[in-house]
């Protein structure tokens, strides 16, 4: 089944910053979808995109209706053109990873994890940060499944940066997420954690049967994870192909060109 | 011009740099500043009528008064006499709520009504309770008038920019002028000295937390909104949080702000301790005066070393 088609995807601040320029791209279900370019390429942006953190120019962001609304046929609706409502519908099974982890320093890891089923929740009882026991036993579950259940008391700024990203993690399970989209998860963190990060979250998306959408920094990293790669280059994609398929020579064109970043 | 802190080349070393860019010179630019800045405080102290030789021959007169404020009289403080005590009841009616005879429950109600508050600890009790009640309110307004005026939590570009317009423009009343119009408002009393403060507080709190707002770590706010949350949950979990060491920390130095101007609002007759400062000060009571004088100092120095300790224990 298609989850995700995204068409002439366009984004722009102002005529001369055009950000994407016309992305296609169709994700099955259950893929783990690595995307690659350089600073500026849009990789932040298009996946910001996806759960209109950053509200697209023009395009149109195609998910089936039934991902969001439990009764609904498989038609697919446009994110783009959700009311306040029907996104945050979308977004809640739309789980988003960060850069910068995200988590809330002064929170407990509990809290931070228990923050993520927001959407589920009746907002006068959630401001209170007040949270039913099967609340609390699904987060601790959802801590166990990343290895962090002895730290579900300790306060998030006590935890590593791997720990952190982790946290993070649990938080995006708790939405039951059918798509999660991760910003350069583990540009933070060096090569082992990064490993290690990545292992936990490729791990999850393939028992819940996630979609998963990942731009990381590193080729390596990306090979040994994605199934299947996009390269994107000046807001196009540049090349789409199942990582098999990826030679030197397209790599070497995604990172070539006009600016001084060389690959890495 | 070569200055003589350059280094002179010679021919032997190699000149690695070839044509180096210079500073751009200043110069004139920075003497003519130097000359404004003198002329302003040329100026300012002409207006200022100093007067350096009659504070010098003041010296004499400003050891007079000190000598007549020593030894400081504490007698307003410790002599029972001074506190008037209904004699027809025993402390115990007086100091402790339990029901008495309606006529001593009446003579009870007049003591703490009127003639408690006149006394020095009576006046110092009530300094602290307009301090605490003008803080507190201030703090109940603020709160959401600080995300109603932080550009990143503000519901509306129009609201943002009238929220700050208000605060910007109360803020520049001092609490002095309104205690002024407070007092001929709903009359003398602390009443009026809490208004003032509360006024004034949440102006000061309301701009503080809104930069404290625009301050936070914008991420969290971004990753709790894609969980699908709504704009409260986004209040609650992602700023809240944040913000909160800034909440108590703010809140507590009011306090320490407030304890001192609600002892100066007694001047102007809007209750608390400065009241009676005044009218001793004003009555040549110099040594009486000089007693509540050392009272308000420790006064503040309690409250300032427990709100400190109080903000090691939270933050």
């Amino acid at each position: 089944m298609t989850i995700l088609e995204v068409k002439e995807l366009r984004k722009s601040y102002g005529p001369p910053a055009r950000v994407l320029r016309g992305v296609n791209l169709t994700v099955e279900q259950g893929e783990f979808l690595g995307i690659i370019g350089m600073s500026g390429a849009g990789k932040s942006t298009l996946l910001r995109c996806i759960n209109r953190l950053i509200e697209p120019t023009s395009g149109e962001i195609l998910i089936p209706r039934s991902v969001f609304i439990s009764d609904a046929d498989g038609l697919r609706v446009d994110v783009c053109k959700l009311g306040l409502g029907g996104l945050r519908l979308l977004r809640r099974r739309v789980g988003m990873i960060f850069q910068q982890f995200n988590i809330v320093k002064r929170l407990s890891v509990i809290d931070n994890v228990l923050a993520g089923g927001l959407g589920y929740q009746p907002t006068w009882r959630s401001c209170l940060r007040f949270f039913s026991p099967t609340e609390r036993r699904h987060a601790l579950l959802n801590l166990k499944r990343v290895g962090l259940l002895d730290h579900a008391y300790k306060r998030a700024d006590e935890l590593s940066g791997g720990e952190q990203q982790r946290v993070a993690i649990a938080r995006v399970l708790m939405q039951n997420p059918a798509i999660i989209l991760a910003d350069e998860p583990v540009s933070n963190l060096d090569p082992k954690l990064s490993r290690a990060v990545l292992d936990i979250l490729k791990k999850i998306c393939i028992e819940d049967g996630i979609t998963a959408l990942v731009s990381l920094h590193t080729l390596d990293l990306t090979r040994q994870y994605a199934d299947r790669i996009l390269g994107l280059r000046e807001g196009r994609v540049y090349f789409d192909a199942p990582t098999l398929a990826w030679s030197e020579e397209m790599v070497e064109r995604i990172y070539e060109g006009s600016g001084s970043e060389t690959a890495r | 011009m070569v200055g003589p802190s350059r280094p002179k080349r010679d021919g032997s070393e190699p000149d690695l740099l070839g044509e180096v860019p210079q500073p751009p010179r200043r110069r004139l630019r920075s003497a003519l500043f130097l000359l404004l800045l003198l002329f302003v405080l040329g100026w300012a102290l002409e207006g200022a009528k100093l007067r350096p030789g009659e504070l010098f021959y003041g010296i004499p007169e400003i050891a007079m008064t000190i000598g007549r404020m020593l030894p400081p009289d504490f007698t307003k403080v410790t002599d029972s006499k001074s506190y008037y005590f209904p004699e027809s009841l025993s402390p115990s009616e007086l100091f402790l709520p339990f029901p008495v005879p309606e006529d001593k429950a009446r003579l009870r109600q007049r003591w703490w009504d009127n003639t408690f508050p006149q006394t020095v600890v009576g006046a110092t009790v009530e300094t602290i309770q307009m301090a605490l009640a003008g803080t507190f309110l201030a703090l109940v307004v603020a709160f959401p008038v600080g995300f109603l005026a932080a550009r990143n939590t503000s519901p509306h570009a129009a609201i943002y920019y009238g929220t700050r317009l208000v605060l910007n423009f109360l803020r520049t009343i001092p609490d002095l002028a309104l205690g002024l119009v407070f007092v001929a408002a709903v009359g003398l009393g602390a009443f009026a000295g809490t208004i003032a403060l509360f006024v004034h507080t949440t102006t000061v709190l309301g701009k503080l937390l809104s930069e404290s707002v625009e301050n936070i770590d914008e991420g969290v706010v971004e990753a709790i909104r894609a969980t699908g949350a709504g704009y409260g949950q986004i209040l609650a979990f992602a700023v809240l949080p944040q913000i909160l060491p800034d909440v108590i920390s703010f809140t507590l130095y009011r306090l320490e702000t407030n304890i001192r101007a609600a002892s100066v609002l007694g001047l102007i007759g809007a209750g608390g301790i400065g009241y009676l400062m005044n009218t001793s000060f004003r009555t040549f009571q110099y040594q009486e005066a000089s007693a509540i004088v050392l009272v308000l100092i420790l006064l503040v120095m309690v409250v300032d070393y427990a709100s400190y300790r109080l903000r090691q224990l939270v933050v």
